[in-house]
């Protein structure tokens, strides 16, 4: 069994169980990319759209892990790409049917119906923003600093011309020596490591995808989940950055592997993928999963704005500090209702026109460049928005540089 | 301070944003020296145009509430503990305090009800010690 072929095996069915699981992940109101008042959550239509997702996503992911697993080692390379795209497309093609029918229920009985769709917004997030944990970038860098002191003390004892690439000692195709070719994966680390804390950084400072509804306790479980999936991020870049040194330690001839001990560099990143996805599982998309009355070190971190007993006896009139109704969704009073408003009509605003398929967010009048993800954990960008599409060309113009320079080498 | 505004109710959303932001000066979540988030940061967070919020910022600016400079951003200038009021705004406030009391008056709403009510949303101001809301 070669590295490509091992990496499909395991691959094919993380990312089938990842999709397998993410309805769970996902905030309550929000359903296979519908948003739903938080009085639907349990609506039939979702409950049995949850059930068919759940089975149908379920046969698909044994069917692709058998069928990656018979061709593994007979295929070529692309044949593990070919199964896993089917595989997510067959995925969202189950995430489509679902949406279609909890849309399509959600019209015919009008749900938001003498609702008052709301938007808020904790400004504790701007007055007490958030810090990035500058700290956790550390071993990514460090790892960075290894491969390229060990790649210049190897320099001098390599041959003239070295197997270079990922795919192994005797698969690779050589290429002459240089600095490009033998530090091309240190650029690699560099890049995934650029790119991922660029990202980091916008999501840094943009809106908190919280429940309008329940602002307060909604952009206190944010701050927890922000936290726990940049620290995430950060260890998954430490451990790409592995996987690529240990790749790059065997271009160097440090080590040699054969057989199935040649996928030994994909064991970090491995790692980093299972890492990732059950931070992500155990906080659910925007801090859902995380409980509503937790305070936390990142509750420790809001704003004492105005301290006093005006401040707290309208904080606890509004629900703030978890409580029962805190993760239902809905809340109490919210500054600017009278008393005569009752709560209960108040909901999230019904922002199904802004996502095309239930994935893409295009609105030209919302200034965001990133937004929570409709489907899974994470963040999206806003296609409408012009710096959203200049990051875009960034990101892809970076490596079709590098590929450049590296062709212009040679590799 | 928790902001929220319906995007698609009748009133303007800019009208929303001030208002909410003067009940906050009002009871207390956000007293003068306080900062409010930046312009920009404020139409992203609410998912509205940041001329809409800029609108909302320098009519509170006008009102003498907020005060905002390139350095320091926008921070809150007055609350109820800053002492009264021009008299010149005094005047002002009387008649579209008489015109809303009107709008109930003529909707046949008994005085004793629009002073209960009255009564009820000073409640929740903040007042400084020794000015009660009764």
């Amino acid at each position: 069994m070669s590295a490509s072929s091992l990496a499909t095996v395991v691959i094919v069915p993380f990312f089938g169980a990842l999709l397998w699981v993410t309805p769970a992940i996902t905030r309550p109101t929000v359903q296979f990319g519908v948003r739903i008042p938080g009085d639907r959550v349990g609506a039939p239509v979702i409950r049995r759209e949850r059930r068919a997702y759940y089975w149908r996503t379920a046969a698909i992911g044994v069917c692709f892990t058998i069928t990656a697993v018979l061709v593994q080692g007979h295929a070529s390379w692309w044949l593990g790409r070919i199964i896993l795209l089917l595989e997510l497309a067959a995925d969202l093609g189950c995430y489509q049917i679902a949406r279609k029918n909890i849309t399509a229920v959600k019209n015919a009985e009008d749900w938001f119906a003498g609702l008052r769709q709301m938007v808020a917004t904790d400004t504790s997030w701007r007055t007490d923003p958030p810090r990035f944990p500058v700290r956790w970038l550390l071993p990514a860098l460090t790892v960075i600093a290894v491969t390229v002191i060990v790649g210049a003390v190897r320099y001098p004892d390599l041959p003239a011309r070295m197997v270079v690439g990922f795919g192994g000692s005797s698969a690779g195709h050589q290429a002459p020596k240089s600095v490009v070719s033998v530090f091309a994966l240190a650029v690699g680390q560099l890049y995934v490591t650029a790119l991922w804390t660029g990202l980091m950084l916008i999501v840094y400072r943009s809106r908190p995808d919280i429940e309008s509804a329940d602002a307060a306790s909604s952009t206190r479980r944010y701050r927890m989940y922000l936290a726990a999936l940049t620290r995430a991020v950060l260890t998954l870049i430490a451990l790409v950055n592995l996987t690529l040194l240990l790749a790059a330690l065997r271009t160097w001839q440090v080590y040699r592997l054969t057989g199935i001990a040649s996928a030994l560099p994909l064991l970090p990143f491995i790692a980093g993928l299972l890492i990732f996805a059950i931070v992500a599982v155990r906080t659910g998309q925007g801090g859902s999963r995380l409980p509503a009355g937790s305070s936390g070190h990142a509750a420790k971190a809001l704003p004492r704005v105005s301290p006093g007993p005006a401040r707290d006896a309208r904080l606890s009139r509004a629900g703030v500090g978890g409580g029962p109704s805190g993760g239902s969704g809905r809340a109490s009073r919210l500054p600017g209702e009278s008393p005569g408003q009752s709560p209960e009509a108040r909901t999230g605003r019904d922002d199904d026109r802004f996502w095309k398929a239930g994935l893409i967010y295009v609105n030209r009048d919302d200034p965001a460049i990133m937004v929570g993800n409709r489907f899974g954990v994470g963040w999206t960008f806003n296609s409408a928005d012009r710096t959203a599409w200049l990051v875009l060309a960034g990101i892809v113009a970076a490596p079709a540089g590098l590929a450049a320079i590296m062709a212009a080498a040679g590799l | 301070m928790l902001l929220s505004i319906e995007p698609d109710g009748p009133v303007p959303i800019y009208q929303q944003i001030r208002d909410r932001i003067v009940e906050a000066i009002a009871d207390g979540a956000q007293p003068a020296g306080s900062g409010l988030p930046s312009t920009r940061q404020l139409a992203v967070d609410l998912g509205v145009n940041f001329h809409t919020v800029n609108k909302s910022y320098d009519l509170l600016r006008q009102e003498g509430l907020l005060r905002i400079s390139r350095k320091s951003g926008a921070v809150v200038q007055r609350d109820p503990g800053s002492g009264p009021p021009d008299p010149g705004w005094v005047r002002d406030w009387t008649g579209r305090a008489r015109t809303l009391l009107a709008e109930a008056a003529a909707q046949g709403m008994s005085a004793q009800d629009i002073i209960h009510h009255s009564q009820a949303a000073l409640a929740d101001f903040s007042f400084p010690a020794g000015e009660g809301a009764a």
